[in-house]
């Protein structure tokens, strides 16, 4: 049942496709159907009152959901945030978009919040948005986008399900511990499985002493040659054993007979990678964190970090639970909700903005010979919130 | 420096993915615990294995570990050949390999013809060791019975069930203890003497730490089919738990196409539930609670209970990191070797065997009733009283 006595909030949706486990399917059917949340099925008090869609592929289920649930699905953005809303999911992740030569999807997240501050302009009235995964391949456009939110006063929440989802430990680092080092150990491809796996690292790395300050410089380096910079010890193998030691999907002799594994000790690491990368982030504070893209020895992403005057380090794994279901969208729905409800973001979107940033000068790195690039743009500030915010209750 | 303590491991089969294939190789390999590789500060210097076939690991596994020996027989095994015991801690894990099933769905896997071989051993020497038993004591109550009393009655330390007990939780929660539960569900998937125990142990680690302790159990009822949706239907388990359980799975089922994550309705779970089946037992201080196997619905294991002066359930799902299909390791055991080697080192079990003691009697039981019509039966033999730790034993760090 929905609470009767407060009117339901009325939410605009702005997608690229509307697909079955597509984003936008997956977290947009959550405020249509309800999802689980903290033991019991949530119905949220809103109700999809329009639609946008840029692509309509084989297998499109807007104007199905649009009949079954009663919204309507507006041929243009501004029509669609135009009618009185109360918030907007931005959902621009899948469909068939153009990718630029460092293998970024050119996503069109940056025009879709455009035409959404445009219509909040021209009627002097801006509503909270929720902007899926990263604000854009480019760092500009996200800077300007945030700007905007900042500029009119709406709330903006962004980023991956992987800081929200439930943690295995359930571990947070305390805010303001004495950060020594940390790495993160992801999978998949560049753009976007790296930018899950760094706004992983960053939501932690951001608890620690001082706040976040922002980004010097990146470096990303591929090959053989992030085996050498682990043994000249500019990432931790410490923190790599850590790591795996959170991982339920070690490969190689795991996969074969089921043991378990010391796959850094028994080197079985170096022969399972083929082609390892690291992305070296240096902050403005002197702190550097790690992320190793290691395809071929694990399927999950687990992180790892040193707390200064600490025995040994702290680890975990950021758990992506099985598909169809997805719960862990389920974490970031009831986080958008939130904003939604109390007008606040519950984490700043500058976490998203500068990883965002990172990732795109990561890739810069690769394209221009795995160079170290100062980052002078990146000197973004923020404070992480004191509360916990990923799944554990 | 005190000499490492030396384990025999005795198993019905080791492939890959067996019971004892999870158990041994974290012995033998190590596993990932508290943030790094974690090697056992003990050797498993010896292994019986019952059934051999082609997809055997254990003749691959004592070639990369020749300190680890295969003997023919259980007394070898347990005296590494030689007169009497030279073994300080046991394994017995007889789960997986093709036993006989009987015409109740039991598999008759023979932990209990183990145990007795082992306790002979044990006699003949004048000493004895902590014995592990993986999952329940035996099929057949009387032997769960006499396993736990000869434990006792010889004095050594006795550990056994599953790892659900001591797996992840999402969300990381223990029973407060001494809580005032009125009543606790599991919903889960499974099996007839599979399933089963997984979720009884599921159950029975969280209620047991309610106000006043484990009383033991007056009775169980099975509901198999239709039964058991008319068992739904009059409420004979909170609907309101059953819901919150299923609120807490990652697996559920999409029963309506194009859909990923919807809640089911009841003609829904109806077609996705082809068997579905409950065993109802009331404790001797009135707790009801309703194990519940939904196979098709969910593929996890999740627990609610009400209690008292609460006004929400408590809930949470035992996870397990299940191979193949999501994960390769079945890093659930993980946990459960880390309390069979804090029994090993300190003869201490980390929680009682009367815990499985009740939940070996509770699948009997359970299997009898639905072989006697789903009457309800009365288990006096169950009235087996103990008290939990106090200290919570899942993973969570």
């Amino acid at each position: 049942m929905k609470p009767q006595h407060i009117k339901p909030q009325r939410i605009a949706v702005v997608t690229t496709i509307y697909r079955y486990l597509s984003h936008a399917q997956h977290m947009v059917d959550r405020f249509l159907i309800g999802y689980p949340h903290e033991g019991r099925w949530h119905r949220p008090n809103a109700e999809i009152v329009s639609l946008y869609v840029d692509q309509r592929p084989e297998g499109d289920q807007s104007e199905d959901r649009a009949r079954e649930f009663g919204f309507k699905v507006f041929p243009t953005i501004a029509e669609a945030v135009g009618c009185d809303v109360d918030g907007i999911l931005l959902i621009g992740e899948h469909g068939e978009y153009p990718k630029n030569d460092m293998s970024q999807v050119l996503y069109p997240r940056y025009e879709f919040f455009k035409e959404c501050v445009r219509v909040f302009e021209e009627q002097g009235r801006a509503v909270p948005i929720y902007n899926d995964k990263h604000l854009s391949y480019s760092f500009e456009k996200a800077r300007e986008m945030v700007d905007d939110a900042h500029r009119l006063g709406f709330p903006l929440l962004a980023g991956s399900s992987l800081p929200v989802t439930w943690r295995l430990p359930d571990l947070e680092l305390p805010l303001g511990c004495d950060l020594e080092d940390a790495l993160m150990v992801g999978v998949g491809g560049p753009d976007p499985m790296d930018y899950h796996a760094l706004e992983a690292m960053q939501c932690m790395v951001e608890r620690r002493r001082g706040g976040e300050v922002g980004v010097r410089s990146v470096q990303l380096i591929d090959g053989d040659e992030v085996w050498r910079a682990g043994e000249d010890g500019r990432w931790s193998h410490t923190l790599l054993e850590s790591a795996f030691s959170r991982s339920d999907t070690l490969c190689g002799f795991s996969v074969d007979d089921g043991r378990p594994q010391d796959l850094l000790g028994s080197g079985e690491v170096f022969r399972l990678v083929e082609n390892p990368s690291a992305y070296f982030i240096e902050y403005n504070d002197g702190f550097r964190a790690t992320l190793l893209m290691l395809n071929g020895a694990v399927r999950d992403y687990c992180f790892a970090a040193q707390v200064r005057g600490a025995p040994d380090p702290v680890s975990t794994q950021f758990l992506l639970t099985p598909v169809p279901n997805v719960t862990y969208s389920a974490c970031l729905v009831s986080k958008i909700e939130e904003m939604f409800t109390t007008g606040r973001a519950p984490y700043p979107a500058e976490r998203t903005l500068l990883v965002s940033g990172m990732l795109e000068s990561c890739l810069i790195s690769r394209a221009q010979g795995y160079e170290r690039i100062e980052t002078p743009h990146l000197r973004v500030e923020y404070t992480a919130p004191a509360e916990p915010q990923h799944a554990r209750s | 420096m005190p000499r490492r303590p030396r384990i025999a491991a005795v198993v019905t089969v080791y492939h890959k993915y067996a019971h004892a294939q999870h158990i041994v190789d974290r012995f033998l390999d190590g596993y990932g615990w508290n943030g790094r590789h974690h090697r056992p500060d003990m050797d498993l210097v010896s292994l019986y294995v019952d059934q051999v076939g082609e997809n055997d690991l254990s003749r691959d596994r004592a070639e990369r570990f020749p300190s680890m020996t295969i003997y023919p027989t259980i007394r070898e095994t347990l005296t590494q050949g030689g007169d009497s015991l030279a073994v300080d801690g046991v394994l017995l894990i007889g789960e997986h390999g093709d036993y006989e099933t009987n015409n109740k769905g039991q598999r008759l896997f023979p932990r209990y013809e183990f145990f007795r071989e082992i306790v002979d051993v044990f006699r003949d020497s004048d000493r004895s060791v902590p014995v592990f038993n993986d999952k329940h004591l035996s099929w057949k109550w009387e032997w769960c019975r006499e396993m736990v009393d000869t434990a006792r009655e010889m004095g050594f330390p006795m550990l056994a069930g599953s790892s659900l007990p001591v797996t992840w939780r999402t969300p990381s929660l223990d029973m407060p203890y001494g809580a005032r539960v009125t009543e606790a569900v599991c919903v889960a998937s499974g099996g007839i003497d599979g399933g089963d125990i997984h979720a009884l142990e599921t159950l029975q680690c969280m209620v047991e730490r309610r106000e006043g302790g484990e009383s033991g159990v007056r009775w169980v009822q099975a509901y198999r089919g239709d039964a058991f949706w008319a068992a739904h239907h009059e409420g004979v388990w909170s609907l309101e738990l059953f819901e919150s359980a299923l609120s807490r799975s990652h697996t559920l089922t999409p029963q309506r196409a194009g859909f990923n994550n919807p809640f089911p309705t009841i003609d829904e779970m109806k077609r996705l539930v082809e068997d579905p089946i409950a065993y109802v037992y009331e404790h001797h201080d009135s707790l009801r609670s309703s194990m519940i196997l939904m196979n098709g619905l969910v593929q996890d294991f999740n627990f609610a209970a009400n209690l008292d002066g609460q006004d929400a359930p408590l809930s949470t799902q035992m996870y397990l990191p299940m191979p193949p299909a999501r994960t390769t390791l079945a890093n659930f055991f993980s946990p459960q070797v880390h309390h069979i080697e804090r029994l090993f080192a300190t003869g201490e079990p980390s929680y009682p065997v009367e815990r499985t003691l009740l939940t070996s009697g509770l699948v009997i039981a359970g299997v009898d009733s639905l072989a006697q019509e789903q009457t309800k039966i009365d288990t006096p033999h169950l009235e087996i009283a103990y008290v939990a730790p106090e200290e919570s034993t899942y993973w969570r760090t």
